[in-house]
């Protein structure tokens, strides 16, 4: 124990410092650009300097209590979480949102609280409470957190290329790696999909907003914090229990940079059931006349899907959390054997939440793929009811297949059946879709644009993991396979396949709706290439490691294993999925400022979001449209998914013609 | 500040519109995923360790606490029931009742936890007990914050028999906050 302590040390002493510096410069450039009171006008910069002024009071009161209680003032994990849980209010108080309900509760202003918004690129740095700003707010954040995520890996796999060079201590390769799932899930996929769930889903049904803006505003500034803290845990010392974060490893290693990751993922969660409240109840009370349920684009039934996972299962993971940092400030007993706790407890809420989850970052891929296909293939999609239905199902079957990540965790050997035949049951619905992306390109007219590229190649690569997931669900396979390397390729092959690739797809097909210009397809394509083959190389080695007996979470391993090169193999498809993520940000940044002029619809697609100018208008809708038929009826004569009226019609039409002159 | 007769007209669709009421509905389910974790916790628990309970909290002041909530549950009932025939005077009497009901719920609670004989460190069972109790106690804190926003809303005639969404959502949560206590109650008091 002391020499992985001592191990985690060298984080520890430049991080104060690095962290200022950072803070500094993140705070000065725009100060000095802006001026002193456009900048604190900011929400951004508001919530920042009260969120670093509540943490240092909450962390000084904290040493002072300490210190009357005659204890050692200084204690990293207590003072430290105290200093985090008053920063998180303060920044919160800061960004206006307890005086709004305090206004409310004294009846001085109805409900609303509308600020007059700000202009350009300010109003993506303040409290916001329109759906698209937050939805872009939200696709930013995940950005931001995207290239920490990727290069923490990057570091990673350069060390397991060569583990005797030593690049990493074993802390802190643990730390590095647990880091990267942490962040990629909870702040990089779960931000960019609620970032797409907002953005279209009020375009979509025809609304001009969520059902409650300011809690939408709300739910998103929940996620820079969390953020944050998932990045400091690093400075603060690491945590090397993989992202699972399972007693006794979590419980008894003081370590501040557990209760970091803690803290952030308990916000972030808290930030996507507030979502879920909001996305079910637009979907279900503003959809426009005549949407009904099975007139709905696949994307919405999806979200749907997704956010009844996040609305009742986040609770469980929140808890398990909560109830880990309770045991390490407090010393309370769940998971202590020694006072009559259960270790393996934590393993059943952990996974009740945590297998849900995985369809939670899965299903909304799915559901873009779903919306792309027909497009692009100009056909209606396959099995729309199937398809529509397979995704509840999904969502269904995945909480009900949660015990199979403890098969070899020492359950109680009559549960291990049952789930594993729930676990095989999953594969029918997922199936489903999977067969009906398949017939829907059958005989269609294909048009190769950057969209469908990543969608093609999305489909075979979750079909590749969904097929070498199946011999995890089998028990006796799954004891042997269970933390090896073959775990996280499957998973791997299948986070790309279900969720980066869409994700991509999904960054080609709506950027030219958000911003009004297209993405240049030259450098997509090659993105493209480069990010398929990237992960190929990346996935395929560790499912052969996987065979071999490689175990995960582990950095470093025997040379006469004749392991190396296959480790070589997947760092060089780190750094090629790198280098595909370096071209989107080029293009992202060129097309944003010079790309060709969009029009409402360039891809000619049906759906309702397709309808309004791009960018659409403030409000969306002047008046609200009215729904026909389906989606995806490309190629049936005489079928209309819906018609705006007369005036928004119009209203499109004029902001064509304005940019057929840019 | 009163709504004009215009508006009283307008007023019923707009309630009925109003997707308060089923935010609130999702909310709750949510919640009640919260305490379903820590519900599981208790009986998993339970059910491996031998001598289940180890520590026998008393009965007798909960019993009347639970007397609290649901008369504070039937204040919030009747309270609904008077701003739906537009008298506010009810309204905020029931408030004031469910609000003092719940601090007095509180207060009985803290005086009971400083009276047990274990600690949340003593043992798992003294973790799950407090753990439990105290995100009840969190609950019935918020329900108490909540039925004075209304009570300061109601102050300033914020509603109306058209116009009440919001006191429906908060009778929704107290109705909730106690249900839970039920089961609470039952499952530290009665199956052990």
């Amino acid at each position: 124990m002391l020499i992985r302590r001592s191990l985690g040390m060298p984080f520890w002493k430049p991080a104060p410092v690095i962290v200022a510096a950072v803070a500094a410069a993140a705070l000065a450039v725009p100060a000095v650009f802006l001026g002193r009171r456009r900048f604190l006008s900011l929400g951004a910069v508001r919530g920042a300097i009260g969120g670093l002024c509540g943490m240092a009071g909450g962390m000084g009161a904290a040493m002072l209590v300490r210190w009357l209680m005659g204890m050692h003032a200084w204690g990293a994990d207590a003072v430290l979480t105290a200093g985090i849980f008053t920063g998180v209010i303060a920044y919160l108080a800061a960004l206006g949102f307890f005086g709004s309900w305090i206004r409310w509760a004294r009846g001085v202003e109805d409900g609303g609280g509308e600020r007059k918004p700000k202009k350009g690129w300010m109003r993506y740095l303040d409290v916001d409470t329109g759906h698209k700003v937050i939805g872009v707010q939200y696709f930013f954040a995940g950005l931001c957190f995207l290239p920490f995520g990727v290069s923490l890996q990057l570091i990673a796999r350069t060390h397991m290329s060569d583990p005797h060079l030593g690049i990493l201590s074993s802390m802190a390769y643990e730390s590095v790696i647990s880091d990267h799932g942490i962040i990629m899930m909870f702040l990089v996929a779960l931000p960019f999909f609620t970032g797409l769930m907002n953005y279209l889903v009020p375009l979509q049904i025809g609304a001009r907003d969520m059902a409650f803006p300011r809690l939408n505003a709300f739910s998103f500034w929940l996620v820079p914090p969390a953020g944050l803290l998932a990045a400091c845990s690093l400075l603060a010392g690491g945590f090397d229990t993989g992202w699972t974060a399972y007693p006794p490893l979590s419980v008894s290693f003081e370590n501040p940079g557990m209760n970091f990751i803690l803290i952030g993922v308990y916000l972030a969660g808290l930030s996507s059931i507030l979502t879920a409240v909001n996305v079910l109840t637009t979907v279900f009370k503003m959809r426009a006349p005549g949407l009904s349920f099975f007139r709905m684009p696949i994307f919405i039934w999806s979200s749907l899907a997704t956010v009844g996972l996040t609305l009742l299962f986040t609770q469980f993971i929140g808890m398990a959390f909560l109830m880990v940092l309770f045991e390490r400030l407090f010393g309370l007993a769940f998971f202590d054997p020694g006072k009559g706790g259960q270790v393996l407890l934590y393993q059943f809420l952990f996974w009740f939440y945590s297998h849900p989850a995985v369809y939670v970052f899965v299903l909304i891929g799915l559901g873009i793929i779903s919306d792309v296909i027909p497009v692009f293939t100009r056909k209606p999609l396959f099995g729309y009811k199937g398809v529509a239905v397979s995704s509840p199902a999904i969502a269904f079957g995945g909480t009900v297949v949660f015990a199979h990540h403890m098969f070899a965790a020492g359950m109680p050997g009559w549960l291990r059946v049952p789930f594993m035949v729930t676990t095989l049951l999953v594969a029918v619905p997922t199936g489903v879709k999977v067969f009906a992306w398949v017939a829907t390109t059958w005989m269609g007219k294909m048009r190769l644009q950057t969209p469908l590229l990543f969608v093609l190649s999305g489909i075979v690569l979750f079909l590749i993991g969904g097929l070498t997931g199946i011999p995890l669900g089998i028990v006796p396979v799954d004891l042997y396979l269970h933390a090896t390397y073959w775990v996280v390729g499957h998973f791997h092959a299948m986070f790309f396949g279900g969720f980066l690739l869409p994700a991509m797809a999904a960054i080609f097909y709506w950027f030219p709706k958000v911003t009004g210009r297209m993405l240049d397809e030259r450098l997509g394509k090659i993105q493209w290439l480069l990010m398929t083959v990237g992960m190929f190389l990346l996935a395929m080695p560790m499912l052969a490691l996987g065979l071999e007996g490689m175990r995960r979470r582990i950095g470093h391993y025997d040379f006469t294993m004749h392991w190396q090169q296959l480790h070589i193999v997947t760092a060089v498809g780190g750094f090629t999925i790198f280098a595909g993520l370096v071209l989107l940000g080029i293009n992202l940044v060129r097309s944003f400022r010079r790309g060709p002029a969009a029009g409402p619809n360039p891809w000619g697609a049906r759906t309702l979001e397709w309808m309004v100018s791009s960018p659409p208008p403030e409000h969306n809708f002047e008046e609200i449209p009215e729904v026909f038929d389906r989606p995806h009826m490309h190629g049936v004569v005489g079928s209309v998914h819906a018609r705006l009226s007369a005036s928004d019609a119009r209203n499109s039409e004029r902001k064509r013609d304005e940019s057929d002159d840019r | 500040m009163r709504a004009t007769t215009a508006e009283a007209v307008e007023a019923p669709a707009r309630a009925q519109a109003s997707p308060v009421r089923m935010g609130i509905t999702f909310f709750l389910m949510s919640e009640s995923f919260l305490f379903g974790s820590l519900f599981w916790t208790y009986y998993y628990l339970r059910a491996l360790t031998p001598g289940w309970p180890p520590h026998h909290p008393a009965m007798s002041l909960a019993a009347i606490n639970t007397a609290f909530l649901f008369a504070g549950s039937c204040a919030v009932w009747a309270g609904v029931r008077s701003i739906r025939n537009g008298k506010e005077r009810g309204l905020r009497t029931a408030l004031l009742i469910a609000a003092l009901l719940g601090a007095a719920f509180l207060g009985i609670t803290l005086w009971e936890w400083f009276h047990e004989d274990f600690t949340p460190s003593t043992d798992a069972y003294g973790s799950i007990f407090f753990t439990l109790t105290g995100f009840h106690a969190l609950h019935v804190l918020g329900g108490v914050l909540l039925m004075l926003a209304l009570l300061g809303r109601t102050m300033r005639h914020r509603f109306s028999a058209g116009d009440f969404a919001a006191v429906e959502a908060g009778s929704m949560y107290w109705h909730f906050v106690d249900v839970i206590w039920i089961l609470v109650f039952a499952t530290i008091f009665i199956a052990r």
